[in-house]
């Protein structure tokens, strides 16, 4: 087991945006958190990743707990995240982004292999890497979001909305490479997605979010043959 | 000329002092986005901490070289620990609350400290022994520069440049800088932010304990009271160079310090402060966010 999510309960503040949510993600894995906005999938990444921790309940990455461990400790045992919006840093260079994603990292050789492999990976983000991040275009912002956290060598990659607002071709693309960095890095992948349709096509399973709760659990390609499911997130 | 040499490094020396306090400012605001009013504070218990040392040393009857150098050293490294303190107490508490309540807990820590120093050393100025050694080869231009001077300016520049080589090329400046665009997305990629802040605190605070020391030492005396006015006139450099903004800081410290040295040259010193805040004003008014400022829409 990968990770776990032992009923959580999340706050901001005094409302309650996760009511009670336990998912499990094996080893190798792509799993995918579908659901409307406001469900809470964005908070479930936040509290993965320690930035809004869960009031109760608790996280095991590899059986161990880490939901009382900082942000930063939490991606020192290998879970990244790519957030909603791909944040780029805006003032930084191509190259200077990619090396803010290997912050923790200190095998100079090994980091800058990587960067090779990224430029390899994607050829545009070499041409540009002197150009600020803000410069980029929305694609290619998030192939840089992808290199950027690929940069830390995560063996748990979460993904927030990789497709938002960005043209068809463009976002087959990184679901390509999505499912790439799963079979070549052997890299679990925890995708969020309003794009139900597109993320159960790649996900081995899925999980259906309303209200902070999970409402489904299934196999990706029972889920996107469940009517309940194509009535709702598949527009079926 | 001789007469306009003089204005002209007298305000360089001003703009040293000032850039290296509004260094202070600008590091701080520019990883937490909170204006720290106590740093002019940190900048006279610094000057406080060399007159101790440097008077306890002078008792003891150390070399003059070695006065100076531990003097120098404890008052950066006094200063640092009452940076690192005042975040750690005033600031990290209220990491989350509204924007208004750090700013009012920055100015309390402010006022608190300036009496607590009224307390402990009273109101009254105190004689400040000349550090700086006169330098022989100055000798023939003492009307134009002091040595002390010389020595404010160079350490300006040397931090200067040091500095900005820190922000560019360390771990922890890079760190700083992406911290100051996006805190959040810095945590996902494992900053520790609160060790980040830290580091920023002590640095801008060793830098005002140089200032504190090396200024008292060429003005002769300091009381309670010399943090608040300096921090006021660095903190307005700050603001005009584009707060946020270390090239910013350093040039609009230097344009504050001529404009005082030529309005007190050429016109009054008397007007000293009204230049130096019309100024402020002036560039306000077509460059709301400072000279080498960026314009960004407000994150609500």
């Amino acid at each position: 087991m990968m990770l776990k999510l032992n009923d959580i309960h999340t706050f901001y503040g005094n409302i309650q945006a996760l009511k009670g949510v336990s998912l499990e993600i094996e080893e190798g894995e792509i799993i995918t958190l579908i659901g409307s906005n406001g469900a809470g999938k964005t908070t479930t990444l936040m509290s993965v990743c320690g930035l809004t921790p869960p009031r109760t309940g608790e996280i095991l990455f590899r059986g161990k707990q880490i939901h009382a461990l900082n942000a930063d400790k939490i991606v020192a045992l290998g879970i990244s995240q790519i957030p909603e919006g791909r944040r780029i840093f805006p003032e930084f260079t191509i190259k200077e982004n990619l090396e803010m994603g290997a912050y923790l990292r200190n095998d100079k050789v090994e980091i800058r292999k990587d960067l090779d492999y990224m430029f390899d990976l994607f050829p545009i983000l070499k041409e540009r890497q002197n150009q600020r991040g803000g410069s980029l275009s929305g694609g290619e912002q998030q192939m840089l979001a992808i290199s950027r956290a690929l940069m830390a060598r995560p063996t748990l990659l979460l993904l927030d909305e990789p497709s938002l607002g960005l043209a068809p071709i463009i976002v087959r693309q990184i679901f390509d490479i999505i499912k790439k960095i799963n079979q070549e890095q052997k890299t679990t992948i925890f995708l969020v997605e309003q794009n139900a349709n597109l993320a159960l096509k790649v996900a081995h399973r899925g999980y259906v979010m309303e209200n902070g709760q999970i409402t489904l659990v299934d196999s990706a390609s029972n889920l996107l043959n469940d009517e309940a499911v194509k009535k709702i997130y598949l527009g079926a | 000329m001789d007469y306009f040499l003089e204005l002209l490094l007298g305000g360089l020396t001003r703009g040293s002092i000032y850039a290296l306090i509004a260094l202070g400012y600008t590091m701080v605001y520019g990883v937490l986005g909170l204006i720290n009013f106590a740093h002019g504070e940190v900048y006279m218990i610094g000057a406080f901490v060399g007159l101790i040392v440097s008077g306890l040393l002078t008792v003891l009857g150390w070399p003059v070289l070695a006065i100076v150098a531990i003097a120098t050293v404890c008052a950066m490294v006094y200063a640092a620990a009452y940076g690192f303190t005042i975040e750690k107490v005033a600031y990290q508490p209220l990491r989350h609350a509204p924007r208004l309540s750090p700013l009012i807990s920055a100015i309390g820590m402010s006022i608190f400290l300036q009496n607590y120093v009224l307390l402990a050393q009273s109101s009254d100025f105190q004689a400040f022994p000349q550090l700086v050694p006169d330098f022989e080869f100055l000798e023939p231009y003492t009307h134009i520069i002091l040595s002390s001077e010389l020595v404010i300016i160079l350490a300006g520049v040397v931090t200067l440049i040091v500095l900005f080589l820190l922000i560019k090329f360390t771990k922890i400046g890079k760190a700083m800088r992406a911290i100051s665009q996006d805190r959040q997305m810095a945590m996902l990629l494992g900053v520790n932010v609160d060790n980040v802040i830290s580091a920023t605190f002590i640095i801008g605070s060793a830098l005002a304990g140089l200032g504190g020391i090396l200024v008292a030492s060429h003005v002769g005396q300091i009381n309670f009271y010399i943090g608040f006015i300096a921090g006021l006139k660095a903190f307005t450099a700050a603001v005009l160079g584009g707060i946020g903004s270390i090239p910013g800081a350093a040039l609009g410290g230097l344009i504050l310090g001529w404009t005082e040295s030529f309005a007190t040259g050429y016109v009054s010193s008397d007007y000293e402060d009204v230049f130096a805040f019309g100024l402020l004003v002036f560039i306000l008014i077509f460059r709301p966010a400072g000279i080498l400022g960026k314009v960004s829409s407000e994150k609500v």
